[in-house]
């Protein structure tokens, strides 16, 4: 760790849909402090967050867009036409634009939010993660506009469809790198913050969504706990795991737990504090 | 951070404070001498270890790895709930012994 200049510090924010929101209180507990986050990376529900404060808007602010986006609204209307290309796909021509939820609600709410905003904008760099829907690649959006990269990113497999970005077809960033820690090191972080979650499993699967949601789950904690081992094994970047502890299960959009969420974040980070500040001499 | 060496069949060497960028360095030399001091089966008393990060990690590997290559185990015991779920999470369950308690990794050389 070099003594004579100030280490580089990045906050990256893995997937966790609900969960992330946790983010918010990192953020509040680093603010108190006065530690300076020099990059941001955000993946699935992290992005919408690392968006948020990459555009230097205010907790508060945060807060509210959070209420206002993520909440269950979003996910009440059906795809129809998506759930019946599932059983007849060539009468309703299915394809990699298959979701089981519509997106207008979801997409309609980033572009209040995010409107025209692109990765220029930002007064943090950012990055954002998708993944390579035919190539199974990971992805890494750093330019354009932003609502196409976190639409991209939180494209969760059987809910939402694929965005197409650039000319790519895009999916879940936590398809391929749920916690992008890497990322983080590859930009020349010394410091990272890495907040991550694994995803809930449902404990009982009584319909194909269910078991779709399940097997998701599955392979994706054991993706965040393959890539999570090895950049920690693998690199001399200090990754300082910030793990919110949770007392009741968080699931997908349980947004009226967003208050106890974000507390739990401010209390995990608080005790990384006095480390952190120590590490960055301030 | 202090490491507290209680002698015994094997020794155990107990870790108190935090394992990250500013105390791993001297963890790391701290154990790999005692290996090497003709000590090669170690058991690292974790109960009292309040935060690790991937400094403590990459520790721990390396000690691992000293102790093997000399011929003999390292192997941890009672880690705290947050670290215990740390190691988990990197996958240290699968490659490094880890014990609920200090007897029960000690147990564990007799087998």
């Amino acid at each position: 760790m070099p003594k004579t200049k100030k280490p580089r510090v990045a906050l990256v924010i893995g997937s966790g849909s609900v969960k992330c929101a946790a983010a918010l209180g990192l953020w509040k507990s680093l603010d108190r402090a006065g530690i300076p986050i020099d990059m941001l990376v955000g993946c699935s529900g992290g992005s919408l967050y690392a968006s948020t404060m990459s555009l230097g808007f205010t907790l508060d602010e945060c807060i509210q867009y959070t209420a206002r986006l993520w909440n269950k609204d979003v996910t009440l209307k059906r795809n129809w036409n998506g759930i019946l290309g599932a059983v007849f796909p060539s009468l309703f021509n299915f394809g990699d634009t298959f979701g089981m939820v519509s997106d207008k609600l979801m997409l309609g709410r980033l572009n209040q939010v995010y409107g025209e905003k692109t990765f220029a904008d930002t007064k943090i760099p950012l990055t954002i993660m998708a993944t390579d829907f035919y190539s199974g690649e990971m992805v890494t959006l750093a330019e354009g506009k932003l609502v196409d990269a976190i639409r991209a990113s939180i494209a969760i497999p059987f809910v939402w469809s694929a965005h197409k970005v650039g000319g790519r077809t895009l999916i879940d960033g936590s398809a391929s790198n749920p916690m992008p820690v890497d990322v983080a090191i590859k930009e020349g972080a010394e410091v990272i913050l890495a907040m991550g979650f694994q995803s809930p499993l449902p404990t009982q699967v009584k319909s194909i969504s269910r078991y779709a949601f399940h097997i998701n789950g599955i392979m994706t904690n054991s993706l965040y706990h393959s890539n999570f081992a090895f950049h920690n094994a693998a690199h001399h970047a200090e990754i300082i795991p910030i793990f919110p502890e949770f007392d009741r299960p968080i699931r997908l959009f349980d947004t009226d737990q967003i208050p106890y969420v974000l507390d739990q974040g401010e209390k995990a980070t608080e005790a990384q504090i006095p480390y952190i500040r120590k590490l960055l001499n301030i | 951070m202090e490491i507290t060496i209680t002698p015994g069949k094997i020794d155990v060497l107990a870790v108190s404070g935090t394992i990250d960028a500013l105390t791993a360095a001297e963890i790391t030399a701290s154990f790999n001498k005692h290996i090497h001091d003709g000590h090669p089966d170690v058991v690292a008393d974790f109960s009292n270890v309040e935060f690790m990060s991937s400094a403590g990690l990459r520790a721990i590997l390396a000690s691992v790895k000293e102790a093997r290559a000399a011929g003999g185990d390292f192997r941890l015991a009672c880690p705290q709930p947050a670290i215990d779920k740390l190691l988990k999470m990197a996958g240290f369950h699968n490659i490094v012994k880890i014990f609920p308690t200090v007897q029960d990794a000690l147990a564990s050389f007799g087998d």
